[in-house]
C-alpha cells in the first residue's frame, strides 16, 4: 500500500492550495539533503579548529590515582592535555541535578556527581577522563593513546537486582545504590481485586537495554565569537534542544552567564532523545575553547557512542493483571526496577518512575492499580530518554499480560480487548493515574484494524498458516491496541513572525528538526494561513539568540509549535488588516485576504501583505506571540502484525504490519506515515534483535554495529510475500477524533509506531510459537530481543521435539 | 610522508598530496571540502560513506585515498554535471524526494549512491536485489520501506512505458 509519488513543484497560481495542511507535498528538507548538501556539525568544522580525543575509562569502578599526561603532551600535533582534576581547578562544576524524586527514606534522589572529567573516581566503562586538544583527529586520538591511567579497580555492579543487595559496591553517595523509588495507585484496593479475582495473569518483563544509534554521532564545535559576537562563544552541536543545551553550559563553566553563550543548531542526523540535554562532553569541548582561545571540535567514533551516548528502557520487574470472570481487567500490579546507570539525569529517573506509569493501563478501563518503581544505580552509562521514553515499556506490559490472559481464558485476543476499552462516551477520561485522554474512539480503531486484518476470517488465515508450514515456518499474528502520552510535559511555545518587504515571511520557533520534516508542516501551515507559495516562508530554528524553548522530544513540536504558529499567524494577519485598512482608508472589516492580498470586495482596491510591511517604521511587520496548549495529547493506535518462525533457525520474518492510528488532524500525510512505519521498525528492533550488554566487570558487549543489530534492509524488502516476506506497511489514519486541547487538533505522531510494533511483533512471534506446540509456560517467560537463537531454544521445548 | 595522488573525482582531474595512511572518505571531506558523504560509524558497517570508484559503489571508510590513485570517483555531489540548472535532481534523488526516502538525510548519500550503482548494473532489479544492493547501508529513521519504493519509483520513471 504505497502512496503515489509526489509530483515535483511546478509553481502554479494555485500552488498555495497545493502546498496547505491536508496535502501530500516534496519536503523543503529534501533537495539539500538529496544532493549532499547538508549541513551537519561536522561538515561545518572551520579549517583552524582544534579537535578532541577523549581518554575513557577501560574499568567499570575503579579510584583514579594517576594520570600520567606527560607522553600525551609531548606528542606531535598536541595543543594541550586536560585532566579531571584541572577541571575542578578551574572551577567547573558537576552537571546540576533538579532532585524532583525521592529515595523511600525521603531524601533526594542520587546520582554521582557527574562531571566533565571523572575526577578520582570512574564509574562506568568508557567514562571520559581526560582530554587532549590537537591540530588533528587523529593526532588527538594518537596521544591518547600514550596517555597511561593509573586506576586502581574496584569491584563493579552491572545488575540490578545485585546493585540492591546489600553489601554491594556503591555506585553513588549514599549507603545504598537506590536512586529514587516511587509506588502509584491503591496498594489495599488492588490486594483485594487480586483475591477476589477469577483470573489472574502474572508474567516476568524484561524490557532490555538499548543504544538509540541516531545514524549522525553527536559533535560539537564550541569557538570564540566573530565580529559583533566577540567576547561570547558559539557552540554549534546535534541537538534536539539548544537552550537546555546552553543553560546547562552556563550552569557547569564558571564565569559564565546566557548572554554570553550562543548555541546553533543546523542539520541534524536523528535524534531519538538520545540528543535531549547535555553531556559531559560538551562542557568539556567548550571548556577547551575558552581555555585556549580557540575553536575546538569532537566528532565522536561510533565506539564512543555506544559507551557513552544516553542508552534506552532497561527495566525488568514482573507485571500482573486481574481479571474477573467474563474478561474484565479489575487490577493491574507492576513491580519494577529500572537500572538507570551510574549518572542518571532527572529524566532518567522521571521516564520508569512517573511517565511509564502515566499510561500503565493504556487504553483499557482499568479502575485500579499498584505501581512500584525503583530506580537502581550501577556502574552502566546513564539511561535516558529514546523513542518513547517509559511509555514503550508500559505498553509492553499490558499487551504482554492481555495475551497472556486471553491464552489462558481461551478468549480472542481482540474480544478481550474489546470488553476492556474505554469507550467514546467516557471521554474525557481520568485513568487510575489520574491522567485525562481528551478523546479518543479506541473501539472504533480496533474494529478498523481487525476488518482490514481480516482477524475473523478464519479460513483465510488457516490457510496462511499452511502455506508457512510448507515452508517449514510457523505463522502467527497479533493485535494491539494502545495509546501514549506526548508532550515532554512542557506546554508552551513561543514563536516570531516576521513579514518582510520582499514578500518573504520569516517564521522562528524553539522546536528543533531532527529528520522528523517538522519545517515542512510549518510551512504549510503557514501557507495554509497566508496564502502565500511555499517558497515565500522561510523557518528558522537552532539559535538561542532568536529565542529558547524547550525543544523537541516526547511528540510535541507539532501540536505545541504548531498551534503557536497558527494563532501567531492569525494575529499577524489582523494586525496586518488594520494597517492595510489605514492605508487604503477603509475599514478593516471591509477588507478580504486571500493569496497574500489584502483587497475591497467589489472594488479594484487593494494592497499586499508585503506592502504593509514595507510601510512600516522598521519595514518589517514583527509579532511574537505564545501559545499553551491545554494539555498532552494522547495518540492511538490498532497495530495488527503477522510473521512466521523458521522451524529449522528460529528466525522469525515479518510478514504484514498493519496499523490504524489516531493522531487526530493529520497536517502531512506522507511525513506521519513516515513516522509511523520509521518508528515501528526501531519497535521491531526491540522486539527481534537488539540489545545492550555488558559483562558482570561491566565492559560493553556491544560497542559497534557488528555486535548490536540494528534493523537492515531485509526485514522489509527482499523475499517475495509468497516464500514468507513482508508485504509492506499497510498505515491509516483515522482523522475523525481530533485532539480538544489544542488549536491544531492534532496529536504528536513521532513515538507512536515504536511503542506500538514491540509488543505486537513480540506477540505475533509468541502466537507463532504457541501454534507450533511450545508450552505456555515457557511463552509467558521469553523476553525480548527474539533473537534467532532464544526463539530456536524455545521450539526446542515443544513436546516430542 | 605523501604521496602525490592523481585521480578524476566527480569528473574533474585533481592533483593532490596525500598521506599514505588517509582514507578516502576523509581525503574528500577534509582535503577536498566534499562533505556531502558521511562518517556513521568506524567498523565499515552503517554504508553512510558510500561513493562510487571506477562505477562501483564501496565504502569510503573501507578504501586508502591512494587506493584511487588514477580512478574515477564519484560522490554525491558529483551525481548531477555541475552545468546543469540550479534545482536540477538525478533521477534518483528525484525518487527518493517524491517517494519520501529520507528523513534526517545523514544515511541518505551512502543509499542513493548504492541505488544509482544498483541501476546501472540492473535497470530493472528484483526486490531481492534491491535488498542486496542496500544491505549494507543502515537507516536508523525511515525503517527502509520509504527507500525501496523511492528505488522502485527509480526503475518505473526510468522505464515510462512499463509504468502504464
Amino acid at each position: 500500500m504505497t502512496a503515489p509519488a509526489l509530483p515535483s513543484a511546478a509553481l502554479p497560481s494555485d500552488l498555495a492550495a497545493r502546498f496547505g495542511s491536508g496535502q501530500a507535498v516534496r519536503r523543503v528538507e529534501d533537495p539539500a539533503l538529496v544532493t549532499g548538501r547538508g549541513r551537519y556539525t561536522a561538515d561545518l568544522l572551520p579549517a583552524d579548529a582544534l579537535h578532541v580525543a577523549f581518554v575513557r575509562s577501560s574499568v567499570a569502578h575503579g579510584v583514579l590515582r594517576e594520570l600520567n599526561l606527560s607522553g600525551a603532551r609531548e606528542a606531535e600535533g598536541v595543543v594541550a592535555v586536560f585532566s579531571g582534576a584541572d577541571l575542578v581547578t578551574a572551577g567547573v562544576k558537576p552537571q546540576a541535578l533538579a532532585a524532583a524524586f525521592r529515595r523511600p527514606d525521603g531524601t533526594p534522589m542520587q546520582s554521582a556527581p557527574r562531571r566533565a572529567l571523572a575526577h578520582e573516581v570512574v564509574r562506568y566503562v568508557g567514562e571520559p577522563v581526560a582530554m587532549i586538544v590537537a591540530t588533528s583527529r587523529t593526532a588527538a586520538r594518537a596521544a591518547a593513546d600514550v596517555v597511561f591511567v593509573d586506576v586502581e579497580e574496584q569491584p563493579a555492579v552491572v545488575d540490578p537486582l545485585a546493585a540492591l543487595e546489600p553489601g554491594a559496591p556503591r555506585v553513588g553517595v549514599a549507603d545504598d545504590n537506590v536512586c529514587a523509588e516511587m509506588r502509584h495507585g491503591d496498594a489495599a484496593a488492588s490486594d483485594a481485586a487480586f483475591a477476589a479475582a477469577a483470573h489472574r495473569v502474572r508474567l516476568p518483563i524484561v524490557n532490555q537495554r538499548l543504544a538509540p544509534a541516531s545514524m549522525e554521532p553527536r559533535t560539537v564545535l564550541a569557538a570564540p565569537g566573530q565580529g559583533d559576537d566577540v567576547g561570547r562563544w558559539i557552540v554549534t552541536l546535534s541537538s534536539q534542544m539548544p537552550s537546555a543545551v546552553r543553560d546547562g553550559l552556563v550552569a557547569a563553566l564558571p564565569g559564565l552567564t546566557k548572554a554570553d553563550v550562543r548555541v546553533r543548531v543546523f542539520d541534524v542526523g536523528g535524534g531519538f532523545g538520545m540528543k535531549t540535554g547535555l553531556y559531559p562532553e560538551d562542557i568539556a569541548v567548550l571548556f577547551a575553547a575558552r581555555a585556549l582561545n580557540r575553536p575546538v571540535a569532537w566528532r565522536p567514533d561510533r565506539l564512543e557512542e555506544f559507551l557513552s551516548a544516553i542508552h534506552g528502557r532497561d527495566v525488568q520487574g514482573h507485571a500482573e493483571l486481574a481479571l474477573s470472570a467474563d474478561g474484565r481487567a479489575t487490577a493491574l500490579r507492576v513491580r519494577g526496577i529500572a537500572n538507570v546507570g551510574a549518572y542518571p539525569s532527572t529524566a532518567s529517573a522521571a521516564i520508569q518512575l512517573l511517565i511509564g506509569p502515566w499510561v500503565s493501563t493504556s487504553v483499557y478501563d482499568i479502575p485500579v492499580v499498584d505501581l512500584h518503581y525503583t530506580a537502581v544505580l550501577t556502574h552502566t552509562a546513564a539511561t535516558g530518554a529514546y523513542r518513547g521514553a517509559g511509555r514503550p515499556e508500559a505498553i509492553y506490559l499490558i499487551e504482554r499480560l492481555m495475551d497472556a490472559a486471553a491464552r489462558q481464558m481461551d478468549l480472542d485476543r481482540a474480544e478481550l480487548r474489546r470488553r476492556n476499552l474505554v469507550a467514546p462516551a467516557q471521554m474525557p477520561y481520568t485513568n487510575a493515574m489520574r491522567q485525562t485522554y481528551d478523546s479518543g474512539n479506541f473501539p472504533g480503531l480496533l474494529e478498523q484494524a481487525l476488518a482490514r486484518a481480516g482477524w475473523g476470517d478464519e479460513a483465510a488465515w488457516a490457510q496462511r498458516q499452511a502455506a508457512a508450514r510448507a515452508r517449514g515456518a510457523f505463522r502467527g499474528r497479533a493485535l494491539s491496541t494502545f495509546l501514549e502520552w506526548t508532550s515532554g510535559n512542557s506546554f508552551e511555545e513561543r514563536v516570531t513572525v516576521d513579514v518582510k518587504a520582499d514578500g518573504f515571511i520569516e517564521i522562528f520557533t524553539a522546536t528543533m528538526a531532527m529528520g522528523q520534516g517538522i519545517v515542512t508542516s510549518y510551512v504549510q501551515l503557514a501557507v495554509d494561513a497566508f496564502g502565500v507559495p511555499p517558497e515565500r516562508i522561510r523557518i528558522v530554528q537552532g539559535d538561542t539568540d532568536r529565542g529558547n524553548g524547550f525543544g523537541s522530544a516526547g511528540s510535541r513540536s507539532l501540536f505545541t509549535a504548531g498551534s503557536a504558529l497558527q494563532v501567531a499567524a492569525q494575529r499577524t494577519l489582523e494586525v496586518a488588516r488594520e494597517r492595510a485598512g489605514q492605508a487604503l482608508e477603509v475599514a478593516p472589516a471591509d477588507l478580504q485576504y486571500a493569496g497574500g492580498r489584502f483587497t475591497v470586495a467589489g472594488t479594484d482596491l487593494g494592497i499586499e501583505l508585503a506592502e504593509v510591511a514595507a510601510r512600516e517604521p522598521e519595514q518589517h511587520l514583527f509579532l511574537e506571540s505564545s501559545t499553551t496548549v491545554g494539555g498532552p495529547s494522547w495518540p492511538n493506535g490498532a497495530h495488527v502484525a503477522e510473521v512466521e518462525v523458521d522451524e529449522g533457525t528460529g528466525e522469525v520474518r515479518l510478514c504484514r504490519y498493519l496499523s490504524f492510528n489516531d493522531i487526530g488532524r493529520v497536517v502531512s500525510p506522507p511525513i506521519v506515515k513516515g513516522q509511523i512505519e520509521g518508528g515501528a521498525v526501531q519497535g521491531i528492533g526491540q522486539a527481534l534483535c537488539e540489545q545492550v550488554r555488558y559483562d558482570e566487570g561491566g565492559q560493553l558487549q556491544t560497542g559497534s554495529f557488528m555486535d548490536y543489530a540494528l534493523p537492515r534492509v531485509d526485514l522489509v524488502a527482499g523475499l517475495p510475500p509468497e516464500a514468507g516476506g513482508f508485504e509492506g506497511f499497510d498505515t491509516h489514519f483515522d482523522t475523525s477524533v481530533p485532539c480538544r486541547t489544542n488549536p491544531l487538533g492534532a496529536k504528536g505522531v513521532g513515538e507512536l509506531g515504536t511503542i506500538g510494533a514491540t509488543p505486537t511483533v513480540v506477540n505475533a512471534v509468541l502466537d507463532a510459537l504457541a501454534g507450533a506446540g511450545v508450552p505456555v509456560a515457557m511463552l509467558n517467560t521469553l523476553q525480548m530481543p527474539l533473537t534467532a537463537e532464544r526463539v530456536w531454544a524455545a521450539l526446542q521445548c515443544r513436546a516430542g521435539a | 610522508m605523501v604521496f602525490p595522488l592523481q585521480t578524476h573525482l566527480n569528473g574533474q582531474s585533481v592533483h593532490d598530496e596525500v598521506a599514505p595512511s588517509t582514507l578516502l572518505v576523509d581525503w574528500l571531506r577534509e582535503q577536498r571540502g566534499l562533505t556531502g558523504t558521511h562518517i556513521g560509524c568506524d567498523t565499515s558497517q552503517c554504508g553512510a560513506c558510500t561513493v562510487l570508484l571506477d562505477g562501483q559503489a564501496v565504502k569510503a571508510c573501507a578504501v586508502l585515498a591512494v587506493q584511487a590513485q588514477g580512478r574515477h570517483v564519484t560522490t554525491i555531489e558529483g551525481l548531477v554535471p555541475p552545468e546543469a540548472p540550479p534545482g536540477t535532481l538525478h533521477p534518483v534523488q528525484d525518487a527518493f524526494v517524491a517517494c519520501h526516502g529520507l528523513q534526517c538525510g545523514f544515511c541518505t548519500p551512502g543509499m542513493l549512491m548504492a541505488a544509482v550503482c544498483l541501476l546501472r548494473q540492473h535497470p530493472k532489479p528484483s526486490d531481492a536485489q534491491i535488498a542486496e544492493a542496500l544491505e549494507g547501508n543502515l537507516c536508523r529513521c525511515t525503517g527502509y520501506a520509504g527507500i525501496v519504493e523511492s528505488v522502485r519509483h527509480a526503475v518505473r520513471q526510468a522505464t515510462p512505458q512499463e509504468a502504464a
